[in-house]
């Protein structure tokens, strides 16, 4: 459906995006995660054909993008962009969603009757009449996104569509994205910082940093097997050792780190200088002796330190190499941990993402 | 510069903005006439002395001869005889002649021999005639700091010259310095008093003023200066401002100050066009003009404010009396 | 000072008594400046669009030519607009000279710049992110223009009144271009220069407070359309 091919992107002398090479198939929902800053948003300018790449190309449905402002038009009347920071046009709301059909010259009845719809989807029913730019930020975010759905794009561009909303708008927002998608295979293509909100709803994740795509897959694989330190780190792995692997038997690899051994499932053999990747998810902490654990790897520690993280404690626990943990708090008070607190830490061989590394 | 819209610089070739810049020129002349055309006839509420159908005849004349209304009273008269609508706008003589050179005004009523003269020899008016007269005056402060009351007018300019550059106190002369009318009358005044206008004259001091204005604004200038002026009589008299200047000099041949009308002849001319002038001209030279001529003012003011011609053209050697009827310049027949 | 309050009742009493030429005047200006701001309008607004729109060569030099001739003297734009429509120009063929169709196209010229000026200062007062939001809306460069304008319109039709303003105020192209011609080609700026010249100060002053009565109207109304 779209697909970039050596993009670059430049302001001035400024690098902005570096030989980006992806592709969005139709009906997927494709999410670029990454810091602010990292090109997202120029990314989705690019294939919305505001900007131009100024190297490389963009096609879409496998033509390419470089043809004349006519053609581009009606490239672009197949998409709608929904800005990070909608911009409210003079007039009211309907006035607001109806722009786009008028100029693609829509009779008036239809219009109508599209927009009052469109309205419905985000929960703005009795907002036709209000002056667009006296809309709250949540608001004016509904408003752009029932003036991006009102044209029943194919593709649909969304550039962090929930910053602005509170977590009611969030989930209806979020499942009307998903009901888009399942129910008109609109392909959709969305930044977002919130990487659960990428995990949620994602066919494909992209992940974005210092200005290229580090590692574009299912959310599995970005969240589980990161291809580097930088994505690991991005999404939320807190726990990254280097080793080296001693031993392997039969695809269960004994790792060494520092004075430490874990076990872990990998290929590689004896010798090979590896990373290992846990998410702080998959550590368990285990009060008294440890021995419920039925995980392979299990270290005797002391809590160093405990902080709420919403409804979750993050502990980081000093076991020879440090390591974090995430529990619940009901956990948490269960096990009647604290600082200082001797704890087992344990966590399943096939948790560890293993990747090799330069010695 | 940042990017405006999405327009590939590289699809804008050269023709193409040519084309549309030409384009949107056409749009811009094409919306420019349609725009004025549209709304020049919708001049609504039309003048007293307008109206739809009659044609237009624009008679250039100066400022002297306009502000006494002389014309504005003889306006109904000619447009109720001829049915034509006379237009009439004043500017210095030599504005006017200017303008009539060029074709822009169809009739020339001023009063500056010289120009005159030079106008008919190029061969652009015809019909010439003179039709009033009266008398410039040299007015200033009711003490006459210059002594020169009832003085030869070439012997009060060459006191007033003296004393000016001698830097006499409250000794000083405001001239039109426009090339009007009587802009010209002053310069014959000084030639004839032994002055080279341009060498001795102009420049010759601080006493020595230039206005370069009407002749309504050069006697404000000369009353808030206390200064003198050459004026013609009727603009003398019919100036309704507060004015601290008196007639200092009222007599002398050389202050004669004749009023002639002349038709514009240019080769594009039409003829009809030409021929409405010379009834203007034969209009103004006709006996009972001539007899109104002689009346006006004299209720308003006391005294009329033109002489009218009849029977003295001899005196001044001009054409008073002869119909108006050539259509091209003596001069191309 | 006697003059002065004199002027003033007499002109209270021409205004009252709704004198027709006063009346005449009044409107003749007010229908040439308008005229002339239409005609202004069409032209300044789609050039001011070009020039905000469209990338060039000069683009900066142009602006501030223009901005130059903001200031554009009455009597230079007079002289121009004289030259071209004289019967020796190359517009003389039109004969609009001395009529009130040459003051308008006179007044037209003289507004230009400063409509141009301002139309460029209202777009550029439209947020790049609207003009994103419209094109991608799927406008084609013909509706984003006309959108853009339509965005910016309180803003353009501040420029607009301003441009009346200059019109509708301006002597010298009114008196090179129409000549003062009593009942066809005389409006209020070149009535008060030659009623002044007259000395028939009473009149000059009715005819400026008519003139100050306008510019009062047109300067609430940008305040009004501004404060939008």
């Amino acid at each position: 459906m779209i697909e970039l091919v050596h993009v670059d992107k430049r302001f001035g002398e400024n690098d902005v995006l570096k030989d980006l090479t992806f592709r969005v198939e139709k009906g997927e929902i494709f999410t670029l995660i990454g810091p602010s800053g990292a090109g997202k948003t120029t990314i989705l300018r690019l294939i919305n054909l505001l900007d131009d790449p100024t190297t490389g190309m963009i096609l879409i449905d496998g033509k390419d993008t470089r043809v004349s402002e006519g053609e581009r038009v009606a490239l672009r009347r197949m998409m709608s962009f929904v800005f990070q920071k909608p911009a409210a046009l003079r007039g009211n709301v309907f006035q607001n969603v109806s722009l786009g059909l008028k100029f693609r010259g829509i009779p008036p009845g239809e219009i109508r009757q599209r927009v009052t719809e469109a309205l419905g989807l985000v929960g703005l029913e009795d907002y036709e009449e209000r002056e667009a730019t006296t809309l709250s930020g949540g608001e004016l975010q509904r408003v752009a996104i029932a003036r991006a759905l009102v044209s029943r794009p194919e593709i649909l561009l969304l550039d962090e569509p929930t910053a602005n909303l509170d977590p009611g708008s969030i989930e209806r927002i979020e499942n009307l994205i998903s009901s888009l998608n399942t129910r008109f295979r609109t392909t959709i293509i969305l930044s977002t910082h919130d990487m659960v909100q990428g995990q949620r709803l994602a066919t494909r994740i992209a992940v974005i940093l210092d200005r290229k795509i580090r590692q574009v897959g299912d959310s599995r694989q970005i969240f589980y097997q990161p291809g580097s330190r930088e994505v690991a780190r991005m999404v939320g792995v807190e726990n990254i050792f280097d080793g080296t692997v001693t031993a392997n038997e039969d695809g269960l690899a004994s790792i060494t780190i520092g004075s430490t051994t874990i076990f872990a499932t990998c290929h590689y053999p004896a010798g090979t200088a590896v990373t290992a990747f846990i998410r702080p998810e998959e550590l368990l902490l285990l009060g008294g002796d440890g021995m419920k654990s039925s995980a392979r790897n299990t270290l005797r520690g002391i809590i160093s330190r405990v902080t709420p993280v919403g409804p979750n404690i993050r502990i980081q626990v000093d076991a020879g190499i440090s390591l974090v943990a995430i529990i619940t708090r009901r956990s948490y008070d269960d096990l009647a941990l604290s600082p200082g607190a001797p704890v087992h830490t344990s966590f399943k061989a096939n948790a560890i993402h293993v990747m090799t590394r330069a010695p | 510069m940042r990017l405006k819209l999405p327009v590939r610089p590289m699809t804008l070739k050269p023709r193409k903005v040519c084309v549309s810049i030409t384009l949107s020129a056409l749009i811009v002349v094409g919306a420019l006439f349609c725009g004025c055309t549209t709304t020049a006839p919708s001049q609504g509420t039309p003048a007293p002395t307008q109206s739809i159908g009659k044609s237009k005849v624009l008679l250039a004349t100066t400022t002297s001869l306009y502000d006494t209304g002389l014309l504005d009273y003889l306006e109904p008269m000619f447009e109720e005889k001829h049915h034509v609508d006379l237009l009439i706008t004043s500017q210095g003589t030599g504005k006017a002649i200017e303008i009539a050179k060029r074709g822009d005004c169809d009739i020339l009523a001023v009063h500056s021999p010289s120009q005159e003269e030079g106008f008919m020899a190029g061969g652009h008016g015809i019909n010439r005639r003179c039709f009033a007269y009266n008398y410039f005056i040299i007015v200033g402060p009711a003490d006459d700091p210059a002594s020169i009351k009832d003085m030869k007018p070439e012997d009060a300019f060459t006191k007033l010259m003296t004393m000016g550059k001698a830097g006499t106190p409250g000794i000083a002369f405001v001239s039109r310095g426009d090339n009007s009318g009587t802009h010209y009358a002053e310069k014959s005044i000084w030639n004839s008093a032994g002055y080279n206008y341009t060498r001795d004259v102009q420049k010759s001091g601080n006493w020595y003023i230039e206005a370069g204005r009407g002749m309504g604004e050069t006697l404000q200038l000369a009353s808030e200066k206390q200064a003198y002026t050459l004026i013609d009589e009727g603009t003398y008299l019919a100036y309704k401002g507060n004015l601290g200047l008196f007639p200092i000099i009222e007599q002398g041949d050389i202050l004669l100050n004749v009023y002639s009308v002349i038709t514009v002849y240019t080769p594009t001319q039409p003829s009809d066009r030409i021929t409405i002038a010379n009834n203007f001209v034969n209009f103004l030279t006709s006996p009972e003009v001539q007899a109104s001529i002689g009346e006006f003012g004299k209720e308003k003011y006391g005294k009329n404010l033109f002489i009218p011609m009849t029977g003295e053209c001899s005196r001044f050697k001009c054409d008073c009396g002869k119909a108006a009827d050539a259509q091209v310049p003596a001069l191309l027949t | 000072m006697s003059e002065i309050i004199e002027g003033f009742i007499q002109a209270v009493e021409l205004i009252i008594s709704l004198n027709p030429e006063v009346l005449e005047i009044t409107a003749r200006s007010l229908l040439i400046s308008l005229a002339a701001t239409l005609c202004a309008s069409l032209i300044s607004i789609p050039i001011g669009g070009f020039i905000h729109f469209r990338k060039f060569g000069g683009k900066r030099g142009l602006i501030t030519i223009i901005q130059t001739l903001y200031a554009l003297p009455t009597v230079i734009a007079g002289l121009f607009v004289f030259l071209l429509l004289s019967r020796v120009g190359p517009f003389g063929f039109l004969g609009l000279l001395f009529t009130p169709s040459g003051m308008i196209v006179g007044q037209t010229v003289l507004i230009i710049p400063l409509m141009v000026g301002m139309t460029l200062i209202a777009l550029s007062g439209v947020k790049q992110s609207i003009q994103d939001e419209v094109v991608s809306l799927g406008a084609t460069t013909t509706q984003t223009v006309m959108t853009i304008i339509r965005e910016a319109r309180f803003a353009i039709l501040g420029g607009v009144i301003l441009g009346f303003g200059r019109a509708i105020s301006e002597v010298g192209a009114a008196m090179i271009i129409g000549g003062n011609i009593r009942g066809y080609t005389r409006v209020l700026t070149t009535a008060i220069a030659l009623e002044t010249s007259m000395g028939n100060i009473a009149f000059s002053i009715a005819l400026g407070i008519i003139l100050l009565g306008i510019a009062m109207v047109v300067t609430v109304a940008l305040f009004l359309v501004q404060e939008r």
